[in-house]
């Protein structure tokens, strides 16, 4: 707010700068707030209903935390914990590793400027194809019957039975990984890629120089400017795979049992299934807290711009 | 590499090792490249195939290659429907997305504000990313139901668009803050009021950043599932993944259309991601990595 003083005319100069500014300022506000208002709102809404459908029942009598100790007395909510672990736990590392390895490869060898273009293509093509229709690739791969892993192994001699992909827990686990990795590898790559690109050629160059080797050229340089982007894929990562959802619903379902029941698919079971709002809102609230949690203490050590 | 000084008498077994090393890398590399390609071209090759082929033994290559398959899946099963649903709420998306992108970005990045709150909307906007869908399908299904919008485009529109802003924010935001402030500055000392100097300066030199923000938001909104498989029930409002879906669940031995449905799903990403190629990362890590 501004109010309008007579001023000494010996100041107008910067008095007319601030108002200017000020007048800007004020515009600023007034497209912002009832933006980001709106926003706000229909971002803040669900989580008020979520709370309320959490602690109280069909017809909106209250009933205290019941909802809750149902949650957490629920031995398939730790499965689904457990099994969302075990799938980063494969991801993750396979992930990094692998889109690693490839980066430095390419960093390394690929110096011609249009198969490095080629490759970026490449890379990005899984990126964006629907993850529904990467479920409906890998059914190909491994449904039984005519799942085509089955055919390879027996025609290249490897096994003679068909191997049931996805009726054992171990094997089921490792598909639904497997698409994860060859989806989110390209995506690794390319974060690194780029961020082998910053290192300054002079450091390498000297290095060499000096003689280093292919490992402490990485270790000790290069390994430096990638670290703030291994955060940065780690975070992104594991946000995603708490979202993950369509490929696993496509492959598995969640079985063999709750083998791949991830926190995701447990929480719609739950909900549209089994026809349990309150537990599901229960979840809900939980997962929406932790989630908020680990966001407040890995977001101030991201290299994201800020201004 | 350093230079290796040549060494007659090591140089037998000093190729050896190297060529073995070669070897190495090229069969690793062959494995991945196989390993990248195959699924698309298993993909490919199963949704050419016509039925009769469907009951014999597996064959690597189609032995009769026949389209019967896409028009099995987009006229007999009634796809085309799901697929104009596709475009239709996409194409809301992304204009509602960038036009509540733009309202909130040009006053952080046109105008003078102060910088704490422009750290506070990208923060905020960057803490949506990373709020897990499911955890507020429950709470959105009973808004839905509440405000009588279940089985409707209109309710998929909304929340994609609420769940790509952050995407658009930090893009948009991106590509604003290259576009010089003096050009505009000389528009309004030139007469120009606020709104004309946004409309016919700074917006058409945003352009290109507005149509790869537009392809992105386009792209995952394309691909989003798990909403459109709650929120709707009928053809009437159905999108195409919900309807592969189907496929794959309720007759899941009719490989060659599920296929082909999978085919149709990837290819209109795929086609917009080579128009917004140099962008796709950028969006993915809120503008970390650039692609210049």
């Amino acid at each position: 707010m501004v109010a309008d003083l007579p001023v000494p005319t010996g100041i107008q100069p910067v008095r007319t700068g601030r108002r200017q500014r000020s007048g800007q300022e004020r515009l600023a506000y007034t497209i912002l707030v009832p933006a980001l208002g709106t926003v706000f709102i229909i971002v803040t809404i669900p989580f008020v209903i979520a709370i309320w459908q959490s602690v109280t029942t069909d017809d909106g009598t209250f009933i205290g935390l019941r909802n809750y100790s149902r949650a957490l007395g629920n031995p398939l909510f730790f499965d689904a914990l457990r099994a969302t672990g075990l799938y980063a736990l494969i991801v993750l590392p396979t992930e990094i590793l692998l889109g690693l390895g490839f980066a430095l490869f390419v960093h390394r060898a690929v110096k011609r400027a249009g198969l490095r273009a080629t490759l970026y293509v490449a890379a990005v093509l899984p990126l964006v194809v629907p993850p529904v229709a990467v479920g409906v690739v890998a059914r190909l791969i491994y449904a039984p019957g005519y799942g085509v892993l089955n055919y390879v192994l027996q025609t290249v001699g490897i096994t003679h039975s068909e191997i049931q992909w996805l009726g054992v827990s171990a094997l089921a686990m490792g598909a639904v990984a497997s698409v994860d990795i060859w989806q989110w590898t390209p995506f690794v790559y390319l974060v690194l890629f780029a961020g082998l690109q910053t290192v300054p050629k002079e450091s390498i160059e000297a290095a060499q120089v000096d003689g280093a080797t292919w490992w402490t050229q990485f270790r000790y340089i290069e390994l430096h400017y990638l670290r703030p982007l291994f955060l940065l894929i780690l975070f992104f990562r594991m946000a995603d795979v708490l979202r993950v959802f369509d490929h696993v619903y496509i492959l598995t379902g969640g079985g063999p049992g709750t083998a791949t029941q991830l926190l995701s698919l447990y929480i719609y079971r739950i909900e549209f299934r089994f026809f349990d709002g309150g537990q599901a809102a229960a979840l809900a609230v939980m997962v929406l807290v932790s989630i908020s949690i680990l966001y407040s203490l890995v977001t101030r050590a991201l290299p994201l711009e800020r201004a | 590499m350093a230079p290796t000084p040549a060494l007659p008498r090591k140089g037998g077994g000093r190729t050896l090792a190297i060529g073995i090393r070669l070897i190495l890398i090229a069969a690793g590399l062959g494995v991945a490249a196989f390993l990248y390609a195959f699924p698309l071209y298993w993909l490919i090759a199963t949704s050419l195939k016509g039925k009769p082929e469907l009951y014999q033994s597996i064959t690597l290559v189609p032995r009769h290659p026949t389209l019967q398959p896409y028009y099995s899946v987009l006229f007999d099963r009634g796809f085309w429907v799901l697929l104009k649903n596709s475009v239709m709420v996409c194409a809301a998306t992304v204009l509602v997305t960038l036009a509540v992108g733009l309202v909130i970005t040009y006053p952080i990045t046109r105008l003078s504000v102060s910088p704490r709150l422009r750290v506070g909307v990208l923060n905020w906007a960057l803490s949506l990313r990373f709020l897990p869908p499911v955890a507020v399908v429950v709470p959105y299904f009973a808004i839905v139901r509440t405000l009588q919008i279940y089985n409707q485009p209109i309710a998929l529109i909304g929340i994609y668009s609420l769940f790509n802003l952050p995407f658009a924010i930090w893009m948009l935001k991106g590509f604003l803050a290259e576009i010089p402030i003096e050009l505009e500055e000389a528009a309004l000392v030139d007469g120009a009021n606020r709104w004309t100097s946004f409309r016919r300066v700074l917006l058409p030199l945003a352009a290109p950043g507005l149509m790869a923000a537009a392809t992105i938001v386009f792209t995952f909104a394309w691909s989003e599932f798990l909403f459109a498989l709650i929120l709707t029930a009928t053809p009437n409002s159905q999108t195409f993944p919900v309807g592969v879906q189907g496929l794959v669940t309720q007759f899941e031995i009719i490989w060659n259309d599920m296929a082909a449905s999978g085919v149709i799903a990837m290819s209109v990403p795929l086609v917009l991601m080579v128009i917004a190629r140099n962008y796709i990362v950028a969006g993915l890590t809120f503008g970390v990595i650039r692609e210049k």
